[in-house]
């Protein structure tokens, strides 16, 4: 299923959790596995400083730096590569998510396996924050194949998952997300859950509907469902379909719960340029920080087109 | 003494002043190099003009650019100094009663009490920059005995001519010592920091058409003094 | 005379070399090395006597000690107007000094005079506007830069920026093949979101050829995508070069001249090739004073000026304002208050002070001019390789403060900064001295405020 699988990591305990999951998934599937750490935020103009991501303190980026935090890594993960086949480690320079994305381009990889954008941990400097934005979300616009995000301790394996919720808007991103999902519940014989959220907050209709605007609403969105995803589900009959309004990240988030969810895929994008109006406004974010699961971001078709 | 003084000594002096100045110019615009000053100066020749004009006249005008008029004081003050200097010994009348008996031709002349102002100009600016020479910490720091020197012999001719014309008590020592301070300020001229004489033209054209060729004159923006 | 293996007088020319330099913490055994680097006072002395002609010659010369150029230099006023930061004295005492003695100096002069040279000068070239004389201490400290730099006593992180112009023909080590892949990358990336967004490469007879700072590619791509998206915009008939694709040049900082000439010749090799009807610099006041208004000499052209017509970035955006090729949407222009940061080498040194002022008409409601402005505003503080000397930090930082204080004065919230080694003195500053603004370059605010014409928008699913 995976073949070639990036872990990005921030190399500090926060990144644990992932970490068991990005090698457990390269073990189960024989992939090969890169870990990488972008260790520090370079200046525009000349210079060797570097904004240490962890510290938030300026270093100087050089040959001796940059071993040392190798030597971290590997001690960091010294276990889970030992029992790891193909596994290299990486560390450079850059901004976080312009070097995971480029890392993963060159690999080819078919999977981007990350921790929380943890905000606090990141510790780099007021300045970097402002301008980087989220690295998560820079990330998952830009990836060209799934983002497995796993913010919280998984409460079970990959390999022992019985039921993945798909979160859809009916968007052309999420329809790539639909077959990610669906291959994954195939391929770990699960309940494929198809949700998606009518969104019937205020600032996004610029009123309150009438119940029965709603629940037309809901009708419409169980047909689409059913022509857009049931009718390209051939092998796998068990899976459930629903429909609830509300905010949308709110309503995923109870129907993980609800549903015992081990993995949320969905789809995230936006047009919005400016990183940080965008960030407020994603609702992937909002369901990686509250889930209780891992949760997927599947963007393009590219790498989860159907294979068997 | 007289005799010595304005026979060999005045050619002597005078030479050295006019061939010392040629020689300093010359010089100068010989050692311009295209490649190593990075200003093309036979190419853009229109621009250069331009560039080499306005720096100049810019200069030359009290105020006219920033420089000037963020130091008002001194601005006055060095304005004061250096056209009392060249206008006094140009149009002072005694000068031109020489040159007509010598040569034959006179300039213009101003009346005694213009000429009166204008030497007491060069002596007040003279004392004032030499206050401010001691007073700023950051003039002082860089000021160097070869300064006051030149500050002296500058002022020189003008304190002993002044001194001398209003027939002050000692009047032959008074003469002999403004020819000698005369004859010492033009020869060195050519032979000291005073040379900016002619190389101020020189310098402040050259700097012009830098900037007029080929740090900004050519886009079309003002030059920046 | 013996020489250190990595502080010597040779400049750097291989992968190994260069390895080495970096490997070295900070410097460390470079700095201790240079302590037993000996001068070569006859190489000094026949370099003067082939390059230290009548215009320098008669500036060290007729320099009248008129203190005017001392509050010219805002390290002058940073350190508390201390009089050894007075231009004059501050040439006087280093090249005056070696022309006086004729180049007969020792390591512990050509040491100081390394400092001068690199950390109480940016060769920003203010003093040449307040000095009567028109002389231009800046200048000199370039040159006495490359009397340093052919002596060995050059600080660490210049000698490793001239090594990568040397070996990468860019200052950072970013091969053609990685260029042109960040280039597919950034165009494939964004494509979503800009149908039809290509970064053409060598494509021939293009009406701009468009070339950029290596920290592009190597750290921040995006600057790429942002100019690509907006030469799409603006419907231009742009190219990138596969070689010759950079214009920085630390070697220039460094004083290394044969570095200088090797780099602009490979951006003009470009133009040969590629026949552009003009090039577009990317948002750095350096490389255009390189590329476009020294490099000519470097090279030796006659008329003084590049193969090509060359113009800075925010020529190109003042044009596109002019013409209408970039629309800006009322709605959204600057608000809030903004001032201009005038970099020393594409506003004092290149005179387009004016562009600049018609680019913030269109673009912001409430502009306000830092005082001074336009030519006589003041270096960042990090101009020249100053933010990147390791060695000479603490200066820097204390040079930092007198655009702080510009800033501060002008009440503004935002700083616009198209130029990378002012963006980062910027934020420095801010680091350290807090201010409460936010900088930027052009290219991200121009994408957030303009009309995008239909057929460019992304069909909706």
């Amino acid at each position: 299923m995976f073949k070639r699988i990036l872990f990005a990591t921030t190399a500090s305990p926060s990144c644990d959790h992932a970490a068991r999951v990005a090698f457990d998934l390269a073990q189960r599937y024989g992939a090969e596995l890169m870990v990488l750490h972008v260790l520090g935020i370079p200046t525009r103009g000349f210079s060797q400083y570097v904004v240490d991501v962890r510290t938030g303190e300026e270093v100087i980026y050089d040959e001796d730096y940059l071993q040392w935090v190798k030597e971290e890594m590997k001690n960091t993960y010294a276990k889970q590569i030992a029992q790891c086949g193909a596994c290299t480690l990486e560390a450079l320079p850059g901004v976080p998510h312009t070097e995971i994305l480029r890392a993963a381009r060159k690999k080819d990889a078919d999977l981007i396996v990350m921790g929380p954008s943890s905000k606090e941990g990141v510790g780099d400097s007021r300045a970097h924050r402002r301008a980087a934005g989220s690295t998560l979300q820079a990330v998952a616009k830009g990836a060209r194949c799934p983002v497995l995000v796993i913010a919280r301790a998984a409460a079970s394996f990959w390999g022992g998952f019985s039921n993945i919720v798909f979160g859809t808007d009916f968007s052309k991103a999420s329809d790539s997300a639909f077959l990610f999902a669906y291959r994954i519940a195939r391929n770990l014989h699960c309940t494929l859950h198809l949700f998606h959220a009518l969104d019937i907050t205020s600032t996004h209709t610029g009123k309150l509907l009438e119940q029965d605007e709603i629940e037309g609403s809901i009708r419409e969105a169980r047909k689409k469902m059913q022509d857009r995803y049931v009718s390209r589900m051939k092998d796998l009959d068990d899976y459930e379909l629903e429909v609830w309004e509300g905010i949308p990240y709110v309503e995923i988030v109870k129907y993980a719960r609800e549903n015992y969810a081990d993995l949320i895929v969905m789809a995230h994008h936006t047009r919005e340029p400016d990183p940080e109006r965008a960030m407020l406004g994603s609702t992937m974010e909002q369901v990686v920080l509250r889930a209780t699961c891992p949760v997927a971001s599947v963007n393009r078709p590219d790498k989860v087109k159907d294979d068997g | 003494m007289y005799q010595l003084v304005t026979g060999p000594l005045a050619w002597l002096s005078f030479g050295v002043f006019f061939i010392g100045m040629l020689v300093r110019v010359v010089l100068y615009i010989k050692g311009l190099d295209t490649q190593l000053d990075r200003v093309t100066y036979r190419v853009n020749v229109a621009y250069g003009l331009r560039g080499a004009l306005r720096s100049v006249v810019r200069w030359l005008i009290p105020f006219g650019t920033r420089s000037w008029r963020i130091n008002p004081g001194f601005t006055l003050v060095f304005f004061l100094f250096h056209v009392c200097l060249i206008g006094a010994p140009l149009f002072v009348q005694a000068h031109s009663i020489l040159l007509k008996e010598r040569w034959g031709f006179g300039l213009p002349t101003v009346s005694d009490a213009t000429a009166d102002l204008m030497t007491a100009g060069v002596v007040v600016a003279g004392v004032l920059l030499l206050l401010r020479r001691i007073a700023l910490p950051e003039v002082r720091f860089i000021s160097t005995a070869y300064d006051y020197l030149l500050l002296a012999i500058a002022v020189a001719p003008f304190l002993t001519g002044f001194l001398a014309y209003h027939s002050a008590p000692g009047y032959r020592f008074w003469l002999i010592a403004h020819i000698l301070c005369g004859q010492i300020m033009l020869v060195a001229i050519p032979l000291t920091k005073l040379n900016h004489f002619a190389l101020f033209f020189l310098s402040r054209a050259q700097i012009g058409m830098d900037f007029g060729i080929k740090r900004g004159g050519m886009k079309g923006t003002g030059m920046p003094w | 005379m013996p020489e250190g293996t990595l502080c010597n007088k040779r400049p750097v020319n291989t992968k190994e070399e260069l390895q080495a330099l970096l490997a070295d913490k900070s410097g460390k055994t470079y700095y201790e090395e240079m302590n037993r680097l000996e001068v070569d006072p006859k190489v000094l002395q026949a370099t003067l006597r082939r390059t230290f002609r009548s215009r320098f010659r008669t500036w060290l010369d007729m320099c009248a000690h008129c203190g005017l150029c001392a509050e010219s230099c805002f390290l002058y006023l940073a350190n508390k107007r201390d009089p050894r930061q007075v231009p004059s004295y501050k040439i006087q005492s280093t090249l005056g000094e070696i022309v006086r003695r004729k180049g007969r100096v020792d390591n512990t002069f050509m040491q100081a005079a390394m400092e001068t040279a690199w950390a109480k000068c940016t060769c920003c070239n203010r003093c040449a506007l307040y000095c009567p004389f028109g002389i231009d201490m800046g200048v000199m400290f370039s040159y006495l830069r490359g009397l340093c730099f052919s002596q060995g006593f050059v600080p660490w992180e210049l000698k490793i920026g001239s090594g990568m112009h040397r070996i990468y023909r860019a200052q950072m080590d970013v091969t053609v093949e990685d260029w042109v892949e960040t280039c597919s990358w950034m165009a494939e990336e964004y494509e979503d979101d800009w149908p039809g967004l290509a970064i053409p490469v060598d494509k021939e007879g293009a009406d701009i050829m468009y070339t950029v700072n290596a920290r592009e590619p190597k750290h921040y791509p995006e600057d790429l995508a942002e100019a690509a998206i907006l030469f799409h915009i603006a419907g231009e008939d742009w190219t990138v070069p596969s070689e010759g694709w950079e214009e920085t040049s630390l070697a220039m900082f460094a004083g290394d001249w044969e570095a200088c000439r090797l780099q602009v010749e490979s951006v003009y090799g470009a133009m040969a090739r590629l026949k552009p009807r003009r090039m577009v610099v990317t948002e750095c006041g350096h490389a255009y004073r390189a590329t476009v208004i020294e490099g000519p000499y470097w090279a030796g052209i006659k008329t003084g000026k590049p193969p090509v017509e060359s113009i800075h970035y925010v020529e190109w955006v003042a044009e596109a304002l002019r013409t209408g090729k970039l629309k800006v949407d009322p709605a959204r222009k600057i608000k809030e208050p903004v001032t201009y940061q005038d970099s020393c080498n594409y506003i004092r040194n290149a005179g387009l002070s004016k562009c600049a002022r018609q680019i913030m008409g269109y673009i912001a409601e409430d502009f306000r001019e830092m005082k001074p402005t336009r030519e006589h505003n003041f270096c960042c503080g990090g101009g020249g390789g100053f933010n990147g000397l390791g060695r000479f930090r603490e200066q820097r930082n204390i040079g930092l403060k007198v655009k702080m204080e510009q800033i501060r004065a002008t009440g503004a919230k935002l700083v616009v900064s198209p130029c990378h080694n002012c963006w980062d003195a910027i934020r420095d500053l801010e680091e350290i001295y807090e201010v409460g603004v936010k900088w930027s370059f052009l290219k991200p605010l121009l994408i957030s405020m303009v009309e995008v014409p239909e057929h460019l928008t992304p069909k909706d699913e």
